[in-house]
Parts: C-alpha cells; sequence; structure tokens
C-alpha cells in the first residue's frame, strides 16, 4: 500500500540521529513545559520560533511536535500533584486526579494518564496515517470559495462555541483580525494600519503576541494577584497500577479515545468538550464502589477517559492542520505559523508538494509518543522536581527566554517594547476572561481568509453570490449559522429558573 | 483591610472594557477610511475587512458595555487574589522596559540579567511584602547571569540566532 510505504520513508527521515535528537529535546522540554505552571506549549513553541530561520523544516517541524505532544503528558502531572486553587488548564483530569493523588494513589493517577495518552496518541496518530491523505486527496477539490468558508466555520466555532461568552469570544476574534491586517495586504499589497512604524510593514510577529499573551501576561497576572496564593503539593506514591486499576482503564482509555479523536478532526477544536464529555460517559458508567470514588476518594476512570480524549483531539487536530491548514488551538496556529515562515502553506497539496516533511513528521509523531512514554513513566520523579522551583525565579525566567523570541525573531527592540504592550491586553483579557485562541487563530488566519474571500468573490465575477451557489460552500455556510443561532433558540425556549 | 469583590466583577472596571473595545473600533474604523479600495476584479479590495473588523468590535464594544451596566459579564471564571499588588508590577514593568531600553547598548546577557532581578524582586515583594532585605535580590543576580549566558550562547553559538552583545567577541 502506498500510505505505508510513505510512512516507511517517513520513519526513515525521522529516525535518523540528527531527528531523533530533536524529536526527544522536543518531547523533554514539552514535559518540562508542560509540568511548570505559568508556561504551555504554545508559548514554548512561539518563543523558539526564531529557529525556524536557521534549523532545517523537517527538524524545526518534529521538535516542535515534540514539544506540542510533550506539554500533554507534562501539564496532567501538575494537574494531579499540584492543588492549585483556582485556574487550571486541564481541570477534567484535576478533579477526579487531584482527589486521587490527596488519598495517597497519586502514582496510579500518574501511570494511568500516561499510558491513557501513550494509547489515545498511538491510536489517534495511526488515524491520521490513513485519513489525512484521504482527506487531502478530497480537499484538493474545494475552491477558495469553500475553504473561506471553512476558516469561517474555524473562526465560529473557536470564538463563539468555546469559552463562556459569545461576545467575548468574538471580541477576542476581532482583535485577531485587526491584528491580522497590520501590515502589508497580501493581494494588493496595500499598507495598511503601520502608523508609519517601518517594524510594522511586515506585520505583527506571531512571537510576540503568543508571548505576550501567554507567558508576559501570565508574569504581571502573577506578581498582580497570586502573590498570596499557597499552594500545596501531594505526596508522590509508586507509579504502578493494581490489575483493577488496569481492568477499570483500558476500557475508558478506549472510550476516551473514541470521544476524543472525532473533536479533533473536525475544525472545531478545543479539548474542553471531548474531556468534559469523557468525564461525564465515565461517571454515567461507573457502578457501586467505582462511581462512589467519583468526587471523594478520586475514581481512575476520571482520570484515565479525559485523558486519553484529550490526547486524542490533540493528536488528531493535526489532520486539518496538515490537509486544510486550519488551525483551532493556539498550539496549532502557532505552527502554522512556523510552517509560514518556511514558506510552506499547509492544505491540500502539503501532501504532493512536502510530501517527505509531512511523512516524516507523521513518524515522528509515533516515536515522540513512545519517547515521551519513557520520560513519563520511570522518568517521572525527576519532572515533579520542576515543581519546587520557587515562583519568582520561575516567572523571572520565563521573561528571558520570551526577550529571546521575541527579539531573536527580527532583531529590533522596538519588538519588546511591543511585547509589553500585548502583555497588559494579555493582562486585561485574562482577568476579564477574554479566550485568548480566537485571537491567535484570528490573526494567523485572517489574512488568508481574507485573501481566500477576495480570490472567490473574483471567481464570482464580483459577486458575492458565489458562496451560495456552490454546494459545498452553501452547506458550510449553514452549519456557521446554526452554530450561532441554535444554542440562542435552545436557551429562549428552556424556561428560566427564576 | 476592608473586604470588596473581586476588581473583574466592578462595573466600572466592565464598562472600561467595553469602551475600551468600542474605541478600538472607532480607531480601526478611522484608519479604514485611509486605506483605498482599489478592488478591481474581485470586487471588494483591501479596505473591505478593515471595515468589517472596525464595525465588529464597535458592536462588541458597545455589547460589553450595556452587559457590564445591566449586571455585569455573564459566566465569569472565579478568580484568585483580589487587591491587586501595584508596587509588584512596577518592579516587573521596569524590568521588561528597561530590557527594551538597553539590550541594545549593554548586551544581551546584562539587560536579561537586570530584567530577571526586577522582575523576581516584584514577585518576591508580591509574596511577602515586608521582604525589603537585598541579599535574595544579590542571589537573583547570579541565578539571572547563569539563566541568561547559556542562553545567550545556546541561541548565537548554535542556532544561528543573532542577539546583541555587550563586546563583538560572542561571548559577553
Amino acid at each position: 500500500m502506498e500510505v505505508w510505504n510513505l510512512l516507511l520513508q517517513g520513519f526513515a527521515t525521522a529516525g535518523t540521529p540528527v531527528n531523533l535528537l530533536w524529536a526527544f529535546v522536543g518531547c523533554a522540554l514539552g514535559t518540562a513545559v508542560g509540568v511548570l505552571p505559568g508556561i504551555g506549549p504554545a508559548t514554548a513553541v512561539a518563543m523558539l520560533l526564531p529557529i525556524t530561520s536557521q534549523v532545517e523544516a523537517t527538524a524545526s517541524m518534529i521538535f516542535f511536535a515534540g514539544i506540542y505532544y510533550g506539554a500533554m503528558y507534562g501539564g496532567s502531572t501538575t494537574s494531579i500533584l499540584l492543588n492549585t486553587p483556582g485556574e487550571t488548564a486541564t481541570m477534567v483530569t484535576a478533579m477526579e486526579g487531584n482527589k486521587m493523588a490527596k488519598s495517597g494513589r497519586a502514582g496510579a493517577a500518574l501511570a494511568t494518564s500516561a499510558i491513557g495518552s501513550f494509547v489515545a496518541g498511538s491510536i489517534a496518530t495511526v488515524l491520521v496515517t490513513l485519513f489525512a491523505p484521504m482527506l487531502a486527496e478530497f480537499a484538493v477539490r474545494l475552491g477558495p470559495p469553500e475553504y473561506f468558508m471553512l476558516m469561517v466555520l474555524a473562526f465560529t466555532t473557536v470564538s463563539a462555541v468555546l469559552g463562556q461568552s459569545t461576545v467575548r469570544g468574538l471580541t477576542a476574534l476581532f482583535i485577531g483580525l485587526a491584528m491580522g491586517l497590520v501590515g502589508m495586504d497580501q493581494i494588493t499589497g496595500q499598507v495598511r494600519y503601520t502608523a508609519g512604524v517601518p517594524e510594522l510593514l511586515d506585520g505583527v510577529e506571531i512571537v510576540l503576541v503568543a508571548v505576550g499573551l501567554f507567558a508576559v501576561a501570565e508574569a504581571m497576572h502573577a506578581v498582580l494577584f497570586e502573590g498570596k496564593v499557597v499552594e500545596t503539593e501531594n505526596r508522590m506514591s509508586r507509579v504502578t497500577m493494581t490489575l483493577r486499576d488496569w481492568k477499570r482503564s483500558v476500557p475508558a482509555w478506549l472510550r476516551g479515545t473514541a470521544i476524543g479523536a472525532p473533536f479533533g478532526c473536525i475544525p472545531a477544536g478545543g479539548t474542553e468538550i471531548p474531556t468534559f464529555l469523557s468525564y461525564a460517559v465515565e461517571k454515567k458508567l461507573a457502578k457501586g464502589d467505582d462511581l462512589a470514588e467519583f468526587g471523594n476518594a478520586g475514581a481512575i476512570e476520571g482520570v484515565a477517559g479525559p485523558e486519553a480524549a484529550n490526547n486524542a483531539t490533540v493528536t488528531a487536530a493535526m489532520i486539518p492542520l496538515l490537509t486544510l491548514g486550519i488551525p483551532v488551538s493556539n498550539t496549532t496556529a502557532i505552527l502554522l505559523g512556523a510552517f509560514q515562515n518556511y514558506g510552506i502553506q499547509p492544505g491540500p497539496q502539503l501532501f504532493t508538494t512536502s510530501s517527505a516533511l509531512v511523512w516524516a513528521l507523521i513518524a515522528s509523531l509515533y516515536i515522540g509518543n513512545v519517547m515521551l512514554l519513557v520520560l513519563n513513566l520511570p522518568m517521572i520523579g525527576l519532572w515533579v522536581k520542576l515543581l519546587k522551583v520557587p515562583k519568582p525565579q520561575l516567572y523571572a525566567g520565563i521573561l528571558i527566554f520570551a526577550t529571546v523570541g521575541a527579539y531573536g525573531m527580527r532583531q529590533s527592540a522596538f519588538d519588546l517594547y511591543l511585547l509589553y504592550a500585548i502583555g497588559l491586553l494579555g493582562l486585561v483579557m485574562r482577568r476579564f476572561n477574554f479566550p485568548t485562541a480566537p485571537v491567535l487563530v484570528g490573526m494567523i488566519l485572517g489574512p488568508l481568509a481574507e485573501a481566500q474571500m477576495r480570490n472567490a468573490i473574483s471567481i464570482g465575477e464580483g459577486s458575492a453570490l458565489i458562496f451560495v451557489q456552490r454546494p459545498i460552500s452553501l452547506g458550510l455556510l449553514v452549519l456557521v449559522v446554526l452554530i450561532l443561532v441554535l444554542p440562542r433558540l435552545l436557551k429562549a425556549r428552556t424556561p428560566t429558573l427564576h | 483591610m476592608r473586604p470588596r469583590g473581586h476588581a473583574s466583577h466592578s462595573p466600572v472596571l466592565q464598562s472600561l472594557v467595553g469602551a475600551g473595545v468600542a474605541l478600538l473600533g472607532l480607531a480601526l474604523a478611522a484608519g479604514a477610511f485611509t486605506i483605498p479600495s482599489n478592488a478591481g476584479y474581485a470586487g471588494v479590495g483591501p479596505n473591505f475587512l478593515p471595515w468589517v473588523v472596525a464595525l465588529a468590535l464597535l458592536t462588541c464594544g458597545v455589547r460589553l458595555f450595556f452587559k457590564a451596566r445591566r449586571g455585569g459579564f455573564r459566566n465569569m471564571e472565579e478568580h484568585t487574589g483580589e487587591h491587586p499588588f501595584w508596587g509588584g508590577f512596577a518592579w516587573l514593568s521596569a524590568g521588561l522596559l528597561l530590557n527594551a531600553a538597553l539590550i541594545t547598548t549593554i548586551g544581551f546577557i546584562l539587560s536579561c540579567t537586570l530584567c530577571f532581578v526586577l522582575a523576581a524582586r516584584g514577585l518576591r515583594l508580591a509574596q511577602d511584602p515586608l521582604a525589603k532585605g537585598w541579599a535574595p535580590t544579590v542571589r537573583d543576580a547570579g541565578v539571572g547571569v547563569l539563566i541568561a549566558a547559556p542562553v545567550f550562547w545556546a541561541f548565537t553559538k548554535f542556532l544561528g540566532i543573532s542577539l546583541p552583545g555587550l563586546t563583538q567577541t560572542g561571548w559577553l
């Protein structure tokens, strides 16, 4: 079969000592940033974007994918072991995992989340291998109107569906789109919103926005509000699972994967919905003593399912990213930015024009999963030590890396001032609960969507009717309208409790 | 100290956020006026999306403003901490802004160490506002150099990214 030949070639590329080293460093770094509070995969990849000017494309994409993956593994360690009051990234894992750790079963929780992540990640990678080329073949036939509507769908889901408030989500999206407007227009070369600052001609760098919104805003938030927050750490126990734990975990992993993978495939990203769904399913299916453990001693299914769902979603999200060029989360948006730095536009043609790169990347996902299992099971004690880094040095250290990312991109001190300003924006957004993913997705996808829209209208000879004349584009348009209108209709029909 | 609600739930601050978004929309609209339309075959030119974004932000801003006036933003998460500690924020800001101002003159290592020291001091004061001693700050300076210098060498020597040095040697 052709796919397997291509995959084998991918393994040959990804398996060279240099690329294996990049994958390993990426996985290790990813686990570290996942464990450390205050820095996530999006920030880490963004800070390292300047290396795209020097490191060869395949190596750096393998490296970035390692970080992306590793952070998912590392993040669960923190949510299980640390009792962080208030905001946590992996909320669902924290619910049961934290309870398990409190009742002395931290080791079992860590084991089921690492092995579950591996199982789900591997299954989802097989799905990527099988379905991505098929989808790419289909997607070649899509024209600008369909692409534009797909992007509108991505904008809608990322801003209006995920998160607590549609208005705040849309505000964030349009702020991102506004940032994407700065610089030269792709089609006519018209300069927009540069205010005469020469640095802005090339637009606002993704690094600045990502690092400003996450790292700098996080440090600002910490210094302003979190000084008095006391975190306690749960005691580690041996990382092992009993036979009963296995019996309860395996079906939960598989169910989690089955729930997570489809959510990653559709351009409607976000891991919140699948992880919550998986948690609800596990709770519903549990009986007797197992059910009693939910919310009390901590039920292992409640960790196994959501963790698997999380990893399956994240892995399957590579499918829309690689075949359609549509990112639906912070990190995939930045990965798209990394591709663009190489002049590569992910999309259906990617599988033909950059076949070697894509298959090496997919092969590296298999390799990375194995590496991460090893990094996170026998070596878990090492990562737990990272939780002991004192907060002041941690955040101050992150700022040094933020400087590297922001300055290293185009060697301009102006960018460091802009970084501060974006940090302030991120602080306000964080304090008033505006989601950040729409900003990045809007900023990166905005210029592409604009170009597709203008091309589409050119095809329609100046008429916007082209979007309703083509069946796929019309279908997507209807879907977008439904997503925006349905929840409101349902809400209006359900009687309020007051 | 007098207990009070979380600052992010304050209707005044929320209204300001809404007004800010609306103002941003207006500013973008003002900018959109200056962009020529030269639409050509496309029917829509480079000024189309700017207008869409400007009007959308204006609408969102107005809606946020009225939401703030009528009972506040909905579905807000509970936040940790209530009294913002502006003293620490000033230290952190000084660190970041001085870093921006000095990086090309005193070089990456020194500038980042300064940023590290100031930011760490701010964060330390946030944890304990009474800790005025300078001993931890001296230690921070050491830690800052120990992070900044290897980072500088790793990025400039191995990854070929140019970062400003104090001297031309490439090591400092």
